[in-house]
């Protein structure tokens, strides 16, 4: 309430916390690293429990700060994860176009936020290293996917090329655009192929999170918003989980607590 | 009875862990043994155990003595430092402790179930000292004044050198032993023994001991080299990464040098390596931090994994060489990492380096494959290769994993998490405000804290500066870790309480690790306060202000939140892994996939705790002979089988497989009368040695020819065992689809043994096997009979006598019989004769067989038979026999082996449907048997819905009943226990044993065709046997079992229920021989005094006899047990 009263105040700025999920090696940090330095290196370390940065993102009518929750991609660092998931208002499950199995988890993960996460939780699902496919070069052909059921007449074709396996030399793609199309739309998520090397779709995909937070989820600050809720007192799982769907009806309610 | 009662205490010694230091089977007593806390005391082998203990007080010369200590021993008693302390021996060690520490079995703590130990198994904080036997050269009894014993031991110190030191020593500690003379003795006694078995390992010893920078830098050897005049230098022993790319940190501002000159004098007077013994000075030197070039030694000392390497020097090497060029998950993992490990240090970029990091981590993968590998055991190991050699780092990360981070890098992760709530209890102890901030931000502090614990600081602080707080974890173990991190969130208080959320929590931290090095009084005017940096501040309040944390805080912390987490994380793998069960569990409501998620689990993990008892039991009988080989795998007294904690077994093998069938299913639970009486509860009942000890207060699984197809048909590797995805799809086909049709047909698969759509003769005969095994105990008012009216040969009052149950069994024999009347001769082609005679013989072998008057009474003898032989002793036996034997023959055409024969699926499924009752089974009884959780999926509900569910129903699963498939003590035993029904359950009891009977004689004549020894054949099989002189193949039995099968249901079971097998327009064939049977069974009922008819009499009235009979010896059964 109190940022909408000023009509030449600067945009509304909220925070948005965003998590990242996907299978070991898929690029997680590193597409962070993209997103919030601009920057690619080739050997990251792993992610130890996980990493946390912020980023802002403006959008034409307001700015989302992001604090991003990076977490570490092996197997048994997913018992970890609902630590980090807890409360997130968006999620981006990272898979490898080169590795099948990356799919496979990635919708392990899906699912696992769809039963457990926050009820409303942007999801994206996002197939990284697209600079290994031969459609990764050329950046422009998928870079319109910002509506994501509308995926290009080429780029299907390209897919379809790298389930077959044969391709051109240098094409490494063994997920198809056109099957994890399909699971996303499924699904209903935001669904992009980035390349956090060369950069391809990587800020798209945060703005079209950034775009799908629905306003009433939105918060001006996390301190805020939580000032009400000092009984937090189930600090892990899925007590907290309900503590905060009462903190968001509350916050959609009384708007902001300042 | 003695002798009962003295098996029972055995047996009760083998489960008592205060006995042994075995894990105990309840699991509210999960203290460790005291043998655990005294190895992690003083940082032993797992192959070590605490023999004898005494005080005593340690003397040691005054370090100014140390140039002559040899001569000087009478002035040392008197000048040198004294500790009192205790002593202990072991197998292999002789260690000493200022702390008060007491391990014996046999001592005044032991007899408490909650004794955890006076230090918790703390590691080696105190002054004194552990010290291999092999090490000690010669122990001599000082002369005393009075009784005292006074042991001067001398040790191998400096000696082992190839090259003689100037100056050194000879090492000698005086140890006065206080304690009764006899207790000294003891103690004297074991040393004496120990030190024979050390001598053997003296050249091992010295191979290893050798290779310590500490020998290198003593023997002079390192001034010779630099000297160069010495043509036997050698070249210094690897002392990590750090000699080739150079060590973390300014050498000079670290004082690296002078560090080295306390260390070198240190170790002159009080011993070096194995040979060290601690005084305060050792704390101390190793607070202020180690020196590059022993980093790696006294690390690898204080951790205790320096005697890893001395008992098997060259474990490191071997398991490399015997897994060369073998690929595993864990190493797929590894090479992700190889380059993303503290890749800003020179040594990890290149090809050395990371070679090095990727042997440790495979080989230590293949030595500890439960946890394999885990991502930042990849930092953690990369930088103990700075300063340590490639097995020197292989042992300590193995002692890391086992011991000081007990659980952290397991496949759940358990430690970790156990540790984050461990530490989280401990902010809101001491820092309660700062704590109720956080939480009122909502800010989790684990978020933080964890990369902290898990990769013990090294990428959260500069490396120098986690080095430092290595040095001091390793000696002091893993509250050191607490310390440290409450410490940083003390000092960042206040600056933490103006924090809001996640990020400026981790900023605010992130910028005070990197100011580390900074003065932490920078503007002070005292220079000696501004020279204090912001590091050594943090050491002060991390071991000053929080002393109080201390090896037991933890543990207590530990146990207390365990549970919890545990919980948490099993929560989480069972939502996790039901989820991604695939398609086929969608057929099954989530109740239903948790309760088989628990029970599979549950199975498993009893399964796993009592074979653990055998094994341990098996074990600890090698071990008199020999001491335990492995010493790098878990811990023996360590905890398993729970999924939080970390890799439980994922597949059931057979007998895993039956005990989940037992829960599952009623009649997969045996009948034996051990555990069939209802309070078996008490543990004491079932105990007959060790296998029954396994099913100790739980249902006593059977074993069943069809359990075991269910078994193989279910999983994808019978060898592997069946997963829980396995178990789901197996149920989720039975019991996920309300279709009648779907279940004849799996129930078909189960049989079809050759895939090829074909049930032959046998698979038949076993089908109705498992239909009596399945229907043995009730149908749980699944199945109902409608009353036929159509039934006009049997008066009305006496149908409604017989239960669901008599006329099931009259269905399987009907089945039977319709089998083969149905059935196709199998490969006609390799029949002698052309396919059309072959045709005709099955034909008019089946006709000989179901039509003819002669088999009909010859099954109806053979039944009279069989039951005759429980009371055993019955005239009518040998006559029958004797008298049916041309009949029986004149049917076996009908069975002929020659003409081997087949039902299909279409044949199978209108057999079923010919019948009602079998109609009902495959409709709702079998798909039922299987309980799941209440709440089935809604599809399968549908169907049972639509079933009457009320008729007359046993629910005496608890009544004794005998074993039917077990019996292996021929027929007449088996008969006679089969005879076990508790008086007053009238026709039921009757009914009981003749099910049993169908059961047992099928089962019988199975086994005794198996049978080498004919001649202890007798009774009704008798004449089998005969038949098989002329015919010796394995195809007549099989046909003649047949035949008793069939004799044996349908002579109380045809009749009864042959108007509905009419009804539903079977063969005209089917009504001769059902009115034959009918004949039977009124002039039975009527009791008509015929020959023939007697003996079949004899046979209903036998079995409540026989139960009489057996009554009483069950009670004094049951007596015996219960004493």
């Amino acid at each position: 309430m109190s940022e909408s009263a000023g009509a030449n105040a600067p945009k509304p700025s909220s925070s948005v916390k965003l998590v990242l999920l996907g299978e070991a090696a898929v690029g997680k940090s590193s597409l962070v690293l993209r997103f919030v330095n601009n920057d690619f290196q080739e050997n990251k370390e792993p992610t130890i429990g996980a990493a946390f940065l912020t980023q802002k993102c403006t959008l034409p009518s307001r700015t989302i700060k992001f604090e991003i929750w990076d977490t570490a991609g092996q197997e048994r660092f997913a018992s970890l994860a609902p630590m980090y998931y807890r409360n997130a208002q968006a999620a981006l499950v990272v898979y490898d176009v080169t590795k099948p199995s990356s799919l496979t988890k990635a919708k392990h993960w899906v699912a696992e936020l769809q039963r457990q996460a926050s009820p409303g939780i942007v999801i994206a699902l996002v197939g990284n290293k697209l600079d290994l496919t031969n459609d990764g070069g050329d950046a422009s052909a998928v870079q319109d996917v910002e509506s994501e059921s509308a995926a290009p007449e080429s780029d299907e074709a390209a897919g379809e090329e790298g389930e077959e396996q044969d391709a051109a030399p240098g094409d490494a793609r063994k997920v198809s655009t056109r099957e994890a199309t399909g699971y996303a739309e499924e699904e209903g998520l935001l669904f992009f192929e980035t390349s956090a090397k060369t950069g391809t779709n990587v800020v798209d995909v945060f703005t079209a999170i950034a775009n799908a937070i629905p306003e009433s989820s939105l918060k001006t600050g996390r301190g805020a918003a939580g000032a009400g809720q000092t009984a937090l007192g189930s600090r892990s799982g899925e007590d907290s989980r309900v503590n905060l769907g009462d903190r968001n009806a509350a916050t959609a309610k009384e708007g902001c607590a300042c | 009875m003695i002798q009962w009662s003295s098996f029972m205490q055995k047996a009760q010694s083998l489960i008592d862990p205060a006995n042994f230091n075995i894990p105990s089977l309840s699991s509210s007593d999960d203290n460790p043994s005291k043998a655990s806390l005294f190895r992690q005391q003083f940082r032993l082998p797992d192959s070590q155990n605490p023999l004898q203990e005494i005080t005593a007080e340690l003397i040691l010369p005054l370090p100014s003595s140390s140039s002559g200590s040899g001569e000087t021993s009478r002035r040392a008693e008197k000048a040198g430092n004294r500790y009192t302390g205790r002593l202990h021996v072991s197998e292999r060690f002789i260690c000493f402790s200022t702390q008060p520490t007491s391990f014996l079995p046999s001592s005044t703590l032991s007899a408490s179930t909650s004794w955890t130990g006076q230090t918790h198994g703390t590691g080696p904080s105190g002054n004194g000292f552990t010290i291999p036997l092999s090490c000690i050269r010669r122990v001599e009894r000082l002369h005393s004044e009075t009784n005292i014993f006074t042991l001067a031991l001398t040790t191998w110190n400096g000696l082992l050198n190839k090259k003689k030191e100037e100056n050194s020593g000879n090492q000698r500690l005086i140890l006065q032993l206080v304690g009764s003379r006899q207790a000294s003795e003891r103690f004297c006694d074991c040393l004496k023994k120990g030190l024979r078995e050390g001598i053997k390992e003296v050249d091992g010893l010295r191979a290893v001991v050798t290779e310590c920078y500490s020998e290198y830098l003593l023997s002079g050897a390192k001034q010779a080299a630099k000297e160069g005049n010495d043509p036997d230098a050698r070249p210094p022993p690897d002392a990590g990464l750090g000699m080739l790319f150079r060590y973390p940190g300014d050498a000079r501002k670290l004082r690296d040098r002078s560090k080295m000159r306390l260390w070198v004098e240190y170790f002159r007077e009080n011993g070096r390596n194995v040979t060290l013994v601690r005084q305060p000075t050792f704390h101390k030197l190793i607070r202020v931090g180690l020196p590059n070039r022993l980093r790696g030694e006294i690390w690898e000392l204080s951790s205790g994994s320096l005697f890893l390497r001395v008992r098997s020097p060259k474990l490191y090497q071997e398991t490399l060489d015997k897994f060369e060029g073998q690929d595993s998950l864990a190493i797929d993992e590894i090479e992700k990492d190889l380059n993303r490990s503290l890749p800003e240090y020179p040594g990890y970029q290149s090809e050395e380096g990371i070679g090095r990091l990727r042997r440790v981590l495979t080989a230590y993968s293949w030595t500890n494959a439960e946890i394999g590998y885990c991502q930042a055991m990849n930092i953690v190991v990369a930088a103990l290769l700075i300063y340590m050699s490639e097995q020197q780092a292989f042992f300590l990360l193995s002692v890391l994993c086992d011991r000081l981070l007990p659980g952290y890098y397991s496949t759940t992760m358990y430690g970790t998490l156990l540790d984050q709530k461990v530490f989280e209890s401990l902010v809101e102890k001491t820092m309660p405000v700062l704590w109720e901030h956080l939480a009122k931000f909502d800010v989790q502090l684990s978020v933080v804290s964890l990369p902290w614990f898990l990769s013990l600081y090294i990428n959260s602080m500069p490396l120098v500066f986690a080095f430092r707080v290595l040095d001091v974890f390793f000696l002091e173990g893993p509250k050191v870790l607490f310390q440290v991190g409450l410490a940083i969130l003390r000092i960042n208080g206040e600056e933490l309480l103006e924090i809001q959320d996640d990020g400026s929590f981790i900023s605010v931290l992130k910028s005070y690790f990197s100011r580390l090095d900074e003065s932490a009084h920078p503007k002070s005017e005292n220079p000696k306060l501004r020279a204090i940096t912001r590091f050594q501040e943090l050491m002060v309040v991390a071991f000053k202000e929080f002393s109080g944390i201390t090896h037991s805080t933890i543990t207590e912390q530990r146990d207390k939140h365990k549970g919890a987490v545990l919980e948490n994380i099993e929560n989480f793998a069972k939502r996790t892994s039901i989820r991604n069960l695939g398609p086929e569990s969608k057929r099954l409501s989530v109740d239903d996939l948790g309760t088989i998620y628990d029970r599979f689990y549950e199975t498993l993990y009893h399964w796993q705790q009592h074979q653990k008892v055998l094994e341990e039991e098996r074990k600890r009988q090698e071990k008199k002979k020999s001491e335990r080989f492995s010493i790098l795998g878990p811990p023996a007294d360590r905890e398993m089988g729970r999924v939080g904690l970390g890799p439980s077994p994922t597949h059931m093998d057979y007998d895993a497989f039956r005990e989940f069938l037992a829960a599952t299913s009623k009649w997969a639970v045996s009948d034996t009368p051990a555990s069939a009486r209802k309070d078996s509860s008490n543990s004491h009942g079932s105990f007959k040695g060790n296998k029954s000890l396994l099913w100790a207060n739980r249902r006593q699984p059977a074993d069943h020819e069809f359990m075991q197809r269910l078994y193989r048909k279910w999983s994808t590797d019978p060898e592997e065992g069946l997963s829980l995805q396995n178990v789901v799809n197996g149920l989720a086909r039975l019991k996920g689809s309300p279709d009648i049709m779907n279940n004849i047909n799996y129930f078909f698969n189960l049989y079809d043994d050759g895939d090829n759509g074909q049930v032959d003769r046998e698979g038949i005969l076993k089908i109705s096997e498992a239909l009596l095994f399945l229907s043995r105990r009730g149908f749980e008012g699944t199945i109902t009979a409608t009353q036929s009216l159509e039934d006009l040969n049997s008066p009305h009052d006496r149908e409604n006598s017989l239960t669901t149950d008599e006329k099931f069994l009259g269905s399987v024999s009907a089945f039977i019989r319709r089998c083969f009347e149905y059935a196709d001769p199998s490969h006609p082609e390799n029949q002698r004769a052309a396919q059309g005679d072959a045709t005709t013989e099955v034909t008019e072998g089946l006709d000989s067989f179901t039509i003819g008057d002669d088999e009909e009474e010859d099954l109806i003898d053979i039944d009279g038979d069989t039951s005759a032989t429980k009371p055993p002793k019955t005239n009518t036996q040998t006559d029958s026999s004797e008298q049916n034997r041309p009949r029986s023959e004149s049917a076996n055409p009908a069975l002929d082996p020659n003409n081997p024969l087949h039902i299909t699926l279409p044949t199978f499924r209108m057999v079923v449907l010919a019948d009602e009752l079998l109609e009902q089974f495959f409709e709702s009884y079998f798909p039922q048997s299987f309980h799941l959780s209440d709440h089935p999926h809604p599809a399968a509900l549908a169907a049972s819905s639509s079933l009457s569910s009320n008729l007359t129903t046993f629910s005496n699963i608890g009544s004794a009943r005998p074993s039917p498939i077990t019996a292996n003590s021929g027929a007449s035993v088996a008969g006679a226990s089969g005879g076990i029904v508790p008086p007053g359950k009238g026709l039921r009891g009757v009914l009981d044993n003749i099910v049993t009977d169908g059961i047992r004689m099928a089962a019988e004549v199975k086994k005794r065709m198996d049978d080498a020894q004919r001649d202890l054949e007798r009774s009704a099989l008798g004449r089998d046997e005969e038949d098989d002189e002329e015919d010796d193949e394995e195809y007549t039995h099989r046909g003649a079992s047949a035949a008793v099968m069939a004799g044996g249901i349908s002579s109380w079971g045809a009749g009864a229920y042959g108007g509905d097998t009419e009804r539903r327009g079977v063969r005209e064939a089917d009504r001769d021989l059902l009115e034959g049977a009918e004949v039977e069974a009124s002039s039975l009922l009527d009791g008509k005094p015929d020959a023939e008819l007697e003996t079949s009499k004899t046979s209903h009235t036998a079995a409540p006899t026989a139960t009489l009979d057996h009554d009483p010896k069950v009670v004094s059964k049951i007596v015996e047990f219960e004493s």
